[in-house]
């Protein structure tokens, strides 16, 4: 964005809002904008253009912003929102985006901010446990996902463990032994037909997603591999949390 | 001719490392482990570089961004990598395609830009990183995938991965991106043969660690310095370098640097840093900060370049590397000893200087509540784009970039992932200036610019020297050009029909030279936003590999 074009664009915002004309009344339509869209080198400071596009006072429409917002630019690195955030935030910066284009869009969430179903306190800390940055590879997360984090090397879980103890020694049937050559490996199978052989090897974390020959590599039922050998990062209070979050987010 | 030549390679001072020169092959992102991105290879050079004329062309059919990436070539075959990550491989002489391999496309949440700067090549396998964090293995010959191994989720960490990755030894190691988020950077290595992890180095030490303490509270945890581009090996040392990224919240400090901490040295670490890594256990050897407490955006994510230097008439084992502000740091790579430092740019006002120690004076920091004019940009004096260094001049071969930017820090808390630069930053160009970028060839010992050849936009595209005496590089406008690597002089120039924005290589078939460059210029960050300053220019995008030689029967 060439600066005079961007002061130009400051200048027009300064003398609209001067000019009293009602574009404040979207506080969390701003505020999503100021967190999600306005950051680094996208759209900047009220739409006024960072590294993409200047978004204020372009003659935008409310269907052409909620098309883009919602399903994004195919192609570029304008992401499609829609699966980024909930309707109430998404609704609210279609609507704050109107606005730099001079549209006002009415209480666009009727003023309730986006809320998710309460977890306990002992349960959010389980939450932030599971996938916490800090215990790098050692973290649930390498090989789980839920709630949206983490990575499904795993099948989905379907079932809480009913104790630490459960969870440390919980049966891991899919695992397997894999022979390839003169080597074997613990390993969840993906695929082991004529066509391909694909499984994850648990050797080390993190799993390794490996494609072999079909056909080149055995695999026999029963493992070495324990759960117990990837929990080690977590104490049993913090395993106790995660069974926690596990048992408020995991539907019966 | 070649007679000719071989009487200069004779009389020119001895090449004090055989190994940072490329032959025949281009097999690293850098043209070696050493990043010189020097080619041995004269058959084209200042004489005959007139009669260069296109070969062949390659076009991706990519065009979500973009063609970044530096092409490898291993024994007559070139492999590519696209933004969304399409990998080709190439007969080298002719451009017929001998494989490709289209990674599945992330799904629609995966956060980050669309990109990649390149591949590795390396115990019969490619390997790149891809926008999900995956590093991918794919067998040489086939192109079929053989593994592929999860660094982080994307969604949670803000990260990807797009720069090359390193092989070393057995080890293919990578960083990422993501420090202009609340993130902890960090750099990965997997065994080449299983994909199993090595080592994983966090730039920031976790809590009991030395350098922890460089860290105000939990701060740590989501201070940036993410290591996002590619490393160099020294295989005799056994050491990898690379630098590291700019320490989060970009433009505001206070949540991160102790109270009372002194400024000059240490802060923050490993940020904004040059590191020395042992390669097969990712222990720190040593380190050199280069911007302590950086309030800038001044990443030292950038290459590495390792060669051997007389410096005060003692033969040094030395490192040349730059942080985005253009402060350029020549270290001893055996203990990281700082034994040169100079800034490029023009025009500085971040700083008022550097002392010989490497201590930066007169901060310029950004103020809370009102614009500073910072200079250089966020955009960089470079981008990520590398420079090039020539053995027979002794010459890096730098682009530079003439922007300023006006800085407005807000002091927004820590969202895991999310956006934590905390500051708006619109760039402008450098006042009272009718060009906006130069190439310059700076000499490392003594810290002196050789010539300046001036250019009225920005450069984006990476270098590329040879033992022509020639260096390459193409501009937005879609000029690739060779300058004579002695006195700048323009020499040659080929309008390839879209801007450049990626890297260059040299190599040779069957005793034919050829000089492959990537065109297309980049629709987003920076390439896009640089593009806004000259609203007069249209500056085209594509990705198209074009690849030259001397006409048949003119050598």
């Amino acid at each position: 964005m060439m600066c005079a074009q961007m002061m130009r664009a400051q200048m027009i915002m300064a003398g609209l809002m001067a000019g009293g004309l009602v574009y404040g009344q979207n506080s969390q339509g701003e505020a999503v904008f100021a967190q999600t869209c306005a950051t680094g080198y996208c759209h900047g400071a009220k739409g006024t253009a960072s590294g993409a596009p200047r978004l204020a006072g372009r003659g935008f429409d409310v269907a052409y912003i909620s098309g883009v917002v919602t399903r994004g630019i195919p192609g570029t690195s304008m992401p499609a929102f829609s699966v980024r955030m909930p309707p109430p935030a998404l609704a609210a910066v279609i609507g704050y985006v109107a606005s730099l284009n001079g549209i006002s869009v009415p209480n666009p969430t009727g003023g309730q901010p986006a809320t998710t179903a309460a977890l306990s306190a002992e349960a959010s800390r389980g939450a932030q446990l599971f996938k916490e940055a800090a215990r790098s590879f050692g973290r649930c997360s390498t090989c789980h996902e839920l709630g949206g984090f983490g990575i499904p090397v795993a099948a989905p879980i379907v079932h809480a463990p009913d104790s630490v103890a459960a969870l440390k020694s919980l049966a891991t049937p899919a695992v397997k032994t894999a022979t390839a050559g003169a080597e074997a490996m613990p390993a969840l199978v993906l695929s082991d037909g004529k066509r391909s052989t694909v499984f994850y090897d648990l050797t080390s974390v993190p799993p390794v997603d490996r494609n072999a020959e079909p056909g080149s590599v055995k695999f026999a039922d029963g493992s070495a591999w324990r759960h117990l050998s990837v929990i080690g990062a977590y104490n049993d209070s913090e395993l106790a949390a995660i069974l926690a979050y596990l048992r408020e987010t995991i539907k019966p | 001719m070649r007679f000719c030549l071989f009487i200069l390679l004779a009389i020119s001072p001895a090449l004090a490392q055989e190994a940072g020169a490329t032959r025949a092959d281009w097999l690293h992102n850098g043209g070696t482990q050493f990043s010189w991105r020097y080619s041995a290879l004269a058959q084209i050079n200042t004489s005959n570089v007139k009669s260069l004329a296109p070969a062949w062309m390659f076009q991706t059919g990519d065009y979500a961004e973009n063609l970044q990436t530096t092409p490898i070539v291993d024994t007559g075959v070139m492999y590519l990598i696209t933004a969304r990550a399409r990998v080709f491989a190439l007969d080298a002489a002719t451009g017929r395609e001998v494989w490709n391999y289209r990674y599945p496309e992330p799904p629609p949440d995966i956060p980050g830009f669309v990109g990649n700067r390149g591949l590795a090549v390396g115990d019969g396998k490619v390997f790149f990183g891809t926008k999900d964090n995956y590093v991918v293995a794919l067998d040489q010959k086939t192109g079929h995938l053989l593994w592929k191994v999860n660094t982080d989720d994307a969604r949670q960490c803000g990260c990807n991965i797009t720069g090359a990755p390193l092989v070393a030894g057995d080890k293919v190691i990578v960083g990422g991106t993501g420090g202009d988020g609340a993130h902890r950077g960090y750099i990965t290595a997997f065994s080449t043969r299983t994909g199993r992890l090595a080592w994983r180095w966090y730039v920031i030490p976790g809590p009991g660690e030395k350098g922890n303490e460089t860290w105000k509270g939990d701060s740590w945890r989501f201070g940036g310095g993410a290591p996002w581009l590619t490393g160099s090996y020294d295989p005799a040392l056994k050491l990898v370098y690379w630098g590291t990224g700019n320490a989060a919240a970009d433009f505001f400090d206070g949540g991160r640097v102790p109270a009372g901490a002194d400024k000059n040295k240490d802060i923050n670490l490993y940020t904004a840093s040059v590191v020395a890594l042992d390669a097969s256990t990712g222990k720190l050897r040593w380190y050199h900060q280069e911007v302590p407490d950086d309030l800038w955006d001044f990443d030292s994510a950038y290459e590495v370049l390792l060669m051997d230097r007389a410096i005060k008439g003692r033969m040094r084992q030395v490192l040349v590397h730059m942080n985005k502000s253009g402060l350029t740091s020549v270290l001893d790579r055996t203990t990281g000893e700082l034994l040169q430092v100079f800034a490029v740019p023009e025009v500085n006002t971040w700083m008022k200087g550097v002392t010989e120690d490497g201590r930066i004076i007169g901060r310029n920091e950004p103020q809370m509540g009102k614009a500073t004019t910072v200079c250089p940009s966020a955009a960089g004096a470079k981008s990520w784009n590398s420079m090039a260094y020539s053995p027979r001049t002794g010459f890096l071969y730098i682009p530079v970039n003439e922007l300023c930017a006006d800085v407005t820090p807000n002091d927004h808390p820590a969202d895991e992932g999310k956006n934590y630069m905390n500051g708006s930053f619109p760039m402008k160009l450098a006042a009272g200036r009718t060009t906006f970028s130069h190439v310059d060839a700076w000499d490392p010992v003594t810290g002196k610019r050789a010539w300046s050849m001036p250019y009225k936009y920005v450069l984006l595209a990476s270098m590329l020297a040879t033992a022509g005496d020639l260096v390459f590089t193409g501009n937005p406008e879609g000029e690739f050009f060779a300058l004579d690597a002695k006195n700048g002089k323009k020499l040659w120039t080929f309008q390839t029909g879209a801007g450049n924005r990626g890297g260059s290589a040299a190599y040779s078939v069957n005793g034919r030279q050829f000089i492959a460059t990537t065109t297309g210029w980049q629709a987003t960050v920076v390439g896009g936003g640089l593009a806004g300053l000259f609203p007069d220019q249209d500056w085209r995008l594509g990705s198209t590999l074009v690849v030259f030689a001397l006409p048949e029967g003119s050598r």
